[in-house]
């Protein structure tokens, strides 16, 4: 992944919708296919909660223990999925890279996918992040991030703890 | 001639499965027993007696009423049984049973029943063993695949969502899951475990499942692909139009 915000090109964003939600050790696959793409700057992944314990019912707090939420490694980083993976968007340096995350994904799905461009992932602060973020200093008005790619990852309202993942690629 | 009900009109096979399911022309292809269907909805303890609400009917000294004297009790209201729950969660990828008809098998075919019908799930509701007589005939027929349908009292999500890999419909609490060839149920109606994993059987391929639905899908069978069904929609929608509209 490129380290650096101060892309020269202007990025664009595309997104994988596979026709079925993907287990653990596929997802595992296309993101690493997906991270070893030179070009890429951030995905985004969505899915269907695997929660922790049952939170409604006569049987809330007793523990799932869904086998499929495990550890994955992504590029030599390990993290928890807690989801079942329905959706990964990601955001590229340009246009030349799309047909190399395409490719990736007929590499790594078995099955159908919809592959398309668009505005996933916002770029600009919003008022909720400076409410959460603040901003640098008097004099600096700007967002109070050491790295601006974190916008938009994650809810606002929501912990970024163990739902943001940096991943070291060789290409930096 | 005995009178012989016509359920639902239309000539595709959806159609002809929503008629089979209402007229219970449903096969049995798998066998759950009955201690498998207790632990399964989690109610009492398999083997263990039914627990009471009232002592049974003949014990009460009813009141002398004709209409109770024409209507027989059903087993779980003669013994006084508690009124209990089941739910089901059926994939709208072509799941064999969609929830109103569910309802519709149940209050037709059954009595006693209540059938409560929402839009990803349906719930009966009656006298425990009543109750268990619906849900062991839905269980143990080609009304339900094991891969494309759940048993889920509480977290119902998963009918809308896409299919997993592995063709089985997803569920967040994991109350069963396909091994092998087959799917197991460990956890009960609201995802406490079991002390026993309960074989649901095979779930339907792809192309059985699209021959058994009830669901009319654009992709499988569109509800455009049935001009006998859209005519009476079409006419019932009108006459029930024309009755409301009362002018005075």
């Amino acid at each position: 992944m490129v380290r650096n915000a101060s892309v020269t090109r202007k990025p664009i964003q595309v997104e994988i919708f596979p026709q079925k939600v993907l287990m653990p050790d596929t997802a595992e696959q296309l993101l690493n296919g997906i991270d070893k793409v030179p070009g890429v700057i951030r995905i985004l992944i969505q899915g269907l909660s695997l929660p922790r314990q049952v939170t409604w019912g006569p049987g809330t707090g007793t523990p799932v223990n869904h086998p499929d939420r495990r550890i994955i490694n992504v590029a030599g980083q390990a993290f928890e999925l807690n989801i079942r993976v329905g959706r990964i968007q990601v955001e590229i340096e340009d246009r030349s890279v799309k047909d190399k995350i395409r490719k990736v994904a007929e590499d790594n799905l078995p099955f159908p996918f919809e592959f398309r461009e668009g505005f996933f992932i916002r770029r600009k602060a919003t008022l909720v992040d400076y409410a959460k973020y603040g901003f640098k200093s008097k004099e600096d008005e700007s967002i109070n991030l050491d790295d601006e790619r974190l916008l938009g990852l994650v809810d606002p309202k929501a912990n970024p703890k163990d739902r943001i993942c940096m991943l070291e690629s060789e290409d930096e | 001639m005995a009178y012989k009900p016509q359920y639902y009109p239309g000539s595709t096979s959806v159609a002809e499965n929503r008629r089979n399911h209402m007229s219970n022309n449903v096969q049995k292809v798998r066998e759950i027993s009955d201690e498998d269907l207790t632990a399964c909805l989690g109610h009492r303890a398999p083997g263990s007696d039914y627990p009471s609400t009232h002592p049974p009917l003949a014990e009460m000294g009813e009141p002398d009423c004709p209409i109770r004297q024409i209507v027989t009790p059903t087993p779980g209201t003669a013994a006084g049984d508690r009124v209990r729950y089941v739910q089901w969660a059926d994939s709208m990828y072509n799941a064999p049973a969609v929830p109103y008809w569910r309802s519709y098998h149940a209050a037709i075919n059954h009595r006693g029943v209540d059938p409560g019908t929402l839009s990803g799930r349906q719930v009966v509701e009656a006298r425990e063993r009543d109750m268990e007589a619906v849900a062991k005939e839905q269980m143990e027929t080609d009304m339900t695949c094991p891969g494309l349908a759940g048993l889920r009292g509480a977290t119902v999500h998963g009918h809308s969502c896409r299919l997993q890999e592995d063709g089985v419909m997803f569920d967040m609490i994991d109350r069963r899951r396909l091994e092998g060839d087959v799917i197991i149920q460990d956890k009960d109606q609201v995802g406490v475990p079991l002390d026993r994993k309960v074989n649901l059987g095979k779930p339907m391929t792809t192309a059985e499942a699209n021959k058994k639905t009830t669901f009319y899908r654009v992709g499988n069978v569109a509800y455009r692909d049935d001009p006998e069904a859209i005519e009476w929609l079409q006419k019932v929608w009108e006459l029930r139009t024309i009755y409301g509209y009362q002018p005075k």
